[in-house]
């Protein structure tokens, strides 16, 4: 560790970078501009625009900008046609230029003024455009940032039939919109970071004051804080370096891209974390109970909302359970089989070479093969692997007599039921938890599953997410928070906020709101 | 470095608990369904030397699943002697080619013999080994070899065990002149001081010799088939002889076995024409009492009938055609409860009611005395009984269809 600490000191990819422009603004435009074009080593993207300011006494002046990241025509209209044309007045002292441009010429919403070079640099890359001022060891740096994206489309790994269909983007600013339009309160913090030494990724915390726990913030701003990396390029970056305890397969933070389960989040009194660059926006703290909730349950009517997670827990059970079940009971527990399925089941072991163990890891492996190579592929070949996965490989191996009818049954039902997670975070630890049962169970049956549910159950309780246990509310027991984990009541009966996450504001409404029957 | 010493740390003691495991396996043995011989019958009978005979009607799976017709049996029979019953299970091997599994056993099938002889030494090894669940019927080889009897394949049923089991629980509840029994049932009757066992009978209807075969099952009237026959008595774990059906329906009433039965009698006089009840539901409660000092036990029934068929003309909406026919069916239903303790007390001299565990429960003091010489008090116990018949529905046609106007 301490080596390692000592190489990055040594690594560190900003030393250079600070050492040239840890200093201050010159007063010679040249030099600034000098200074600027070798730190980019002379890129091609750097556009510099000298010009000599309309006025008698011919300051000289220049405006920098990245091209691609700024938008063009605002850069146009109201930077460089108002410094060329109409700034300053004829007659203004040299002294009075860069106020007279900084207070009344600009036409630009966000300007920031600024004396280092290093920050000039940095917001140059973030899409601002540089207005610099011969004689003059200011700056000013106007957000013209401008650039291609895909604008907000519709969710395609989190859809609903009913709610909302947008998505957040790849565009920080855009999702930290999204969500600002949902939640119109002024206590929405939205506090920005920069983390990464190379790629500088904006980063935002989202949470809406004294209702999210301060330690929560507090300690999510300091975990933030500590990641030293070279470059954040998508927000499971973040989540491995502040998710609680490292060794775990079960998620401790809550992915999504659809705005309104942010939304939800916040309301609860979570903390959300926006990175640029990806539409997976971060929410902590994240209890296992989140993993198998949608946003869907809430706009769809109670009844079915409770029915669904019901079955998306039984589903939870089949998908880690089902394999393993069928190997101890056809392996060791033979006498629990009623007479005629055993007979059958018997029948169909005829003639299959592999024990069923063996029969069950192949089956799964070439399933978890045959998904990988699905999620991977372009669409236009994707119709093939189906056709290769239900056809070749399942019908055939049947046929070949390599597994049994019944276990493709088994892997089959498996497969299904873990496609029914809302979260596709809480399907990894399933699928790979899957496997180790399956050993459990082939080495000691059903024995072996109760062992492998016990350390399971151990586990999932002793774990935490920013404080909060991962299991609540069932470990530990918070009775009033039942209402909206494996139900839920209708909105006019969901009287508080889970206590875990939002404790500080806990009263959602104010109650006696349920509709009366007949009343007119 | 960091990540492994904490992982280290954090699960040493879980990955020491997990490394005991290894040594506290509880059923370890693990075998793939394809190595199974999964016996569904099992037959017990003693040899003139004194051996046990066994024999075990295993499945053939892939017989019983397949689609297509095929020439072989679906079920294989395998034999071995021995000593003791644990080792004629164990030189079965030398014959099959699998492990017989018994945890699907439907059916136990006692020798004649060895029913005479006893069978308590012949249940232990059954009641022990954890393989054999309690939940097979027992059964008695009436008039044939238990071989014989196993060898039989039957039509409709592919498995003549399961076969057997059926016909045993239809029986049971829409004739009730049997009773089905379980194993765990036998021993505690036979341990019991104040209740002998029951066991159902089977028989072999034709020929053996066409029965082992598969010609047997071409011909739509299967010429060999499997029957399965009245009570046969026990005393202690000896087989004294049979119940006929009328004995054995009483016998079911008056443990309250019976679901549902058929009760026929004439109309008036005989000859003209007969009338059908069907029982629904009948409820027994065996009272005991002491009077003079001697026990006397009470028989009440209380059932409710359907009227199934009448072949005479009688008027069915008076309420006094009903009466009559309640009545008829509460002298039948006490005629045959008569003739089951008559059996009992006379020909057997065998507590097959529990009416002794009666006694016990009513007069425990008096049971202390007698516990000993029970069967000879028994023969003497005065039995009254008390019939009480509902007849609450007459089919969908009120009158008989050969009444008149």
């Amino acid at each position: 560790m301490r080596r390692r600490k000592k190489k990055t000191t040594n690594n560190n990819d900003n030393v250079q970078l600070d050492s040239r422009l840890a200093k201050q603004i010159d007063e010679s435009l040249e030099g600034n501009l000098t200074v600027i074009k070798k730190t980019l080593g002379d890129a091609s993207d750097l556009v510099i625009r000298r010009m000599t300011l309309n006025s008698s006494n011919k300051i000289k002046g220049a405006v920098l900008f990245i091209d691609g990241l700024v938008d063009k025509t605002s850069v146009q209209d109201f930077i460089l046609e108002v410094m060329m044309v109409e700034v300053p007045p004829e007659n203004i002292s040299l002294a009075h230029v860069y106020d007279e441009i900084k207070d009344s010429a600009l036409p630009i919403g966000e300007i920031t003024e600024t004396n280092k070079l290093d920050d000039l640099l940095l917001r140059l890359l973030s899409g601002e455009t540089l207005v610099l001022l011969d004689n003059e060891t200011r700056a000013l740096s106007a957000s013209t940032k401008g650039w291609k994206d895909r604008g907000v489309q519709e969710t395609t790994s989190e859809s609903v039939i009913r709610g909302p269909k947008e998505s957040f983007t790849e565009t920080l600013r855009t999702n930290t919109a999204l969500v600002r339009r949902k939640i119109k309160n002024p206590n929405l913090r939205i506090d920005a970071k920069k983390i990464g030494k190379v790629t500088a990724t904006d980063v935002a915390v989202l949470y809406i004051e004294g209702t999210a726990d301060e330690s929560v913030v507090k300690e999510l701003h300091a975990r933030l804080d500590k990641i030293d990396i070279d470059g954040v390029l998508e927000s499971g970056y973040i989540e491995e370096f502040i998710e609680d305890p490292p060794y775990s397969p079960f998620p401790k933070v809550y992915y999504t891209e659809r705005p309104d389960s942010i939304a939800g989040g916040l309301l609860e009194g979570k903390v959300a974390i926006v990175t640029d660059g990806t539409p997976n926006v971060l929410l902590v703290p994240a209890l296992f109970v989140n993993f198998m909730q949608s946003s869907e349950d809430y706009y769809q009517r109670y009844d079915i909302g409770t029915f669904i997670r019901l079955l998306r827990l039984f589903s939870f059970v089949i998908a880690l359970f089902m394999p393993s079940l069928y190997i101890a009971i056809t392996t060791f527990h033979q006498e629990m089989i009623p007479a005629p399925l055993l007979i059958n089941l018997a029948a169909q072991r005829e003639g299959v070479p592999f024990p069923a163990f063996v029969e069950a890891v192949l089956m799964e492996a070439t399933f978890e093969i045959l998904r990988e190579a699905g999620v991977r592929l372009p669409k236009a070949v994707g119709s093939a692997v189906s056709i290769v996965g239900a056809l070749v490989l399942g019908e055939s191996a049947v046929q070949a007599g390599l597994v049994s009818p019944a276990m493709v049954i088994v892997v089959a039902l498996t497969a299904i039921s873990s496609f029914v997670f809302p979260s596709y975070n809480m399907a990894i630890p399933v699928r790979m938890l899957r496997f180790s049962l399956m050993i459990l169970a082939a080495t000691f049956g059903l024995y072996g599953i109760i062992l492998g549910l016990i350390a399971l159950v151990l586990h999932l309780c002793s774990l935490q997410s920013f404080g909060v246990p991962y299991m609540s509310p069932f470990a530990p027991l918070v009775p009033k928070d039942q209402k909206d984990v494996l139900v839920r009541f209708p909105h006019w009966g969901l009287l508080s906020r889970p206590s875990a996450t939002a404790h500080k504001n806990e009263k959602r409404t104010s109650g006696r709101n349920q509709p009366k029957e007949g009343s007119k | 470095m960091k990540g492994i010493r904490y992982f280290w740390g954090k699960s040493r003691l879980i990955l020491i608990m997990f490394s005991y495991l290894i040594f506290l396996s509880g059923c370890w043995s693990s075998r793939e369904l394809d190595e199974l011989g999964i016996a569904v019958a099992l037959g017990i009978d003693k040899t003139e030397e004194g051996t046990y005979s066994l024999t075990v009607q295993i499945i053939n799976p892939s017989e019983i699943a397949a689609e297509k017709a095929t020439t072989r049996p679906p079920v294989t029979l395998y034999k071995a002697e021995g000593e003791t019953l644990f080792e004629a299970i164990r030189k079965m091997t030398k014959k099959a080619p699998r492990k017989i599994y018994f945890s699907q056993l439907r059916l136990l099938i006692l020798g004649q013999s060895l029913a005479e002889e006893g069978v308590l030494p012949a249940l232990d090894l059954l009641y022990r080994d954890a393989e054999f669940r309690t939940s097979f019927f027992m059964t008695i080889a009436k008039n044939a070899s238990v071989e014989d009897i196993l060898s039989v394949i039957t039509p409709y049923e592919k498995i003549p065990a399961n076969k057997i089991m059926d016909t045993i629980t239809a029986a049971q509840e829409n004739w009730a002149a049997t009773e089905g029994v379980y194993i765990d049932q036998v021993i505690s009757d036979i341990r019991s001081t104040g209740k002998s066992p029951v066991m159902t009978g089977i028989l072999l209807n034709g020929s053996e010799d066409t029965g082992n075969s598969i010609k047997n099952i071409e011909s739509p009237d299967a010429p060999t088939r499997l029957e399965i026959d009245h009570l046969s008595v026990f005393k202690d774990d000896r087989m004294l002889g049979w119940l006929n059906e009328a004995e054995s329906k009483g016998y079911n009433y008056i443990v309250g076995n019976v679901k549902n039965t058929l009760i026929n009698f004439p109309c008036k006089e005989e000859g003209s024409g007969k009338i059908g009840v069907e029982i629904l539901r009948s409820n027994a409660a065996i009272d005991a009492k002491l009077k003079k000092g001697k026990p006397v036990i009470s028989v009440e029934i209380e059932a409710e009938g359907n009227v199934g068929e009448v072949e005479c003309q009688i008027d069915l909406s008076k309420p006094e055609t009903l009466q009559m026919i309640e009545q008829k069916t509460e002298g039948d239903i006490k005629d045959k409860m008569q003739l089951s303790v008559k059996a009992a007390q006379e020909v057997y001299k065998s507590d097959i009611f529990g009416f002794g565990n009666a006694i016990n429960r009513k007069e425990p003091n008096y049971w202390k005395k007698v516990e000993k010489e029970w069967n000879a008090h028994f023969v003497e116990t005065d039995v009254e009984f008390d019939v009480k018949v509902n007849i609450r529905r007459k089919g969908t046609n009120v009158q008989p269809v050969q009444k008149e106007g």
